[in-house]
């Protein structure tokens, strides 16, 4: 049975929440409730224990349709950025190996791959952060729950553990950060058969033949990986690759991955997922019909990996019980500039929020600016604007500012200047790399200087290079300054 | 049944002593030698020792509980050891959950709430 608080005890204050008059806790237990344990939450609630608030992290992971669960720490750090990269890594160590006889390297046994090796010390690396961030919050006295948040009242949550109980706690102040799970098809065997980015990372044996469901990053960064790692990789597409980003940088994009292996199946949507054998891995015929037309297919793969999107985890969250609004299509919840529902001492910072960008470093800036606003009188707000990202495919994109589409769209074509090269990095000659792949671009805005408000690059290490351009364009950064700037030889970077 | 302690002494002992008590949970507390006093000629582990003695208690039933000298300062200073090279350790005192990522190195080892979180969480 559920124990409330002892509400003779606490003088009868009440609140209007959707007509419902309910009573406040007068004192409450914590200054701040922090409802997941990622990228946002974490960086919140290490911040206010700074200024010595009484914090709790609610973290909980419902295990997958395949029984993959994991530990504190999000998505980034569990089944996102950190195995991803990783992966990503492997990938073009194998790539490394075969240049390497270019340059001189001998060895002569064949190289393969072993799954197995990667993942586990993938997940061991991953454990140890697991385990780094319980120090961190345990140190700094911050409580920590592995219970499932939600809200049942005005200031007051219930946190339910793995095994069913429940506690009731208050809290002067919230922020949610429960970020999002991957979407699923909707289609029959769909969840019976088919694996996600959550289960991708953490796979008790090699993949194989893999179908991958999506265009969106996570997918193409997927197929990239492990079509680097020697697998069979099919990318089935139901309209464009990479939505969102500029156009041009994606279709390159999908055209590297498609010279190096990846098949692409595109204008195709997956009708069914049937299982014709079991095993680790068994073997899945997949139906797909066409977009633009009658068109039926099918296919066989061992493993069928939907990467079309992710959905908040907001609805299950008692929201409505606080009148925390939320948009009904997507799930994600409006906040003003200083991150705030529209109930006062209710927050919301990470993937959850509507129209801001889902990025991990996103979520910390957003996370602690919020929390120094709120106790140490700080007034900075996030800037989300010119936020640096990268792609992690098998030819690496990194991007800051605007898309082509998007700076012709809203300065004119008339009035913005692109200016763009291809490069064959240095490394790549010797052992005959593709020599017109690589590409970077930069977007102008003539009427104001020629100020740079798109740059892209397309090249190894994309992500290094462009986190340095986009301190400069936070600067202001003019064409003519880049010109003045002298290159650094020889570097990708220095077109 | 209640938890076990045994002390070993060098890398070989450790790891065959690790090797035996398969199946059971293993924490192990790895300080410098101690003289003829019974003083370690590492500070940090005379401060975390008596620390981690005092959360023994809460090991979880049918745990083992390795207390290894690693040898003499010289020995450890070297930096192709066998606890650096073979069980990744970076400094003594360290304190873990063997098999697992889960460690307390140096002052994280004076820290009781932390010492009892690695015995008694998951």
């Amino acid at each position: 049975s559920v124990q409330a608080h002892k509400e003779e005890d606490n003088p009868q204050r009440t609140m209007e929440v959707n007509g419902l008059t309910t009573p406040v806790p007068a004192s409450y237990d914590y200054d701040l409730i922090v409802i997941g344990g990622g990228s946002g939450g974490l960086a919140a609630a290490k911040e206010a224990a700074k200024y010595e608030k009484k914090v709790m992290v609610l973290d909980f992971v419902t295990p997958t349709p395949q029984g993959s669960s994991w530990g504190l720490g999000g998505t980034c750090v569990n089944v996102g950025c950190i195995p991803k990269k990783l992966m990503h890594q492997a990938a073009l160590l194998g790539q490394a190996l075969q240049d390497s006889r270019k340059f001189g390297w001998q060895f002569t046994e064949e190289v393969k791959h072993n799954w197995m090796t990667m993942t586990e010390s993938v997940q061991n690396y991953i454990g140890s952060l697991n385990w780094g961030y319980r120090v961190a919050l345990r140190d700094k006295k911050v409580t920590y729950e592995n219970a499932y948040g939600e809200f049942v009242g005005p200031h007051t949550i219930k946190a339910t553990n793995k095994k069913g109980i429940e506690k009731l706690y208050t809290a002067e102040r919230f922020i949610i950060a429960t970020g999002e799970r991957p979407r699923y098809l909707g289609i029959p065997g769909d969840k019976e058969y088919c694996v996600s980015s959550d289960d991708l990372f953490s796979l008790p044996y090699c993949p194989g033949k893999t179908l991958v469901v999506g265009a969106s990053y996570v997918a193409l960064e997927c197929a990239g990986f492990l079509a680097g790692l020697g697998l069979d990789v099919t990318v089935m597409v139901r309209s464009i690759l990479l939505r969102g980003f500029d156009q041009d940088m994606a279709n390159r994009i999908g055209e590297y991955m498609k010279e190096h292996g990846v098949n692409f199946i595109r204008e195709f949507v997956p009708i069914k997922v049937e299982q014709v054998e079991e095993g680790t891995p068994g073997i899945l015929k997949v139906t797909a019909k066409s977009t633009a037309g009658d068109q039926m297919i099918e296919g066989e793969f061992n493993t069928v990996l939907l990467a079309i999107g992710r959905d908040p985890c907001t609805r299950k969250i008692g929201l409505d019980k606080v009148g925390v609004n939320i948009n009904e299509k997507t799930g994600k919840i409006p906040v003003n500039d200083e991150e705030q529902t529209n109930v006062p001492y209710i927050y919301a910072v990470g993937d959850i929020l509507q129209d801001k960008l889902e990025l991990t470093p996103v979520a910390i800036q957003a996370g602690r600016l919020l929390v120094r606003r709120l106790y140490a009188g700080a007034t900075t707000k996030c800037d989300y604007v010119n936020v640096p990202t990268t792609v992690f495919t098998p030819l690496e994109y990194g991007a800051c500012g605007y898309s082509e589409e998007t700076a012709v769209e809203k300065f004119g074509e008339e009035n913005i200047e692109v200016y763009h090269s291809h490069f064959w990095p240095l490394e790549w000659t010797v052992p005959s790399r593709d020599n017109n792949k690589c590409y970077a671009k930069i977007i102008c805005n003539i009427q104001d200087n020629e100020r740079v408000i798109g740059f892209h690059v397309l090249g190894p290490n994309a992500g290094e290079v462009t986190q340095g351009f986009a301190a400069a364009i936070k600067c202001g950064l003019t064409k003519e300054q880049l010109d003045s700037t002298v290159g650094i030889h020889p570097v990708c970077a220095e077109v | 049944m209640g938890w076990e302690e045994v002390q070993v002494r060098g890398y070989s002992e450790f790891v065959r002593t690790a090797q035996s008590y398969h199946g059971r949970p293993i924490f192990a507390l790895f300080c410098g030698d101690k003289d003829a006093e019974g003083k370690s000629w590492c500070p940090d582990c005379v401060t975390a020792e008596p620390i981690v003695r005092k959360e023994l208690h809460n090991l979880p039933d049918g745990s083992v509980f390795i207390y290894c000298l690693v040898g003499d300062r010289a020995y450890w200073k070297d930096p192709n050891n066998e606890f650096r090279k073979n069980l990744k350790l970076t400094g003594v005192p360290t304190l873990l959950k063997y098999g697992t990522p889960q460690k307390l190195v140096e002052e994280e080892c004076f820290k009781a709430e932390l010492v009892r979180m690695l015995f008694t969480e998951d």
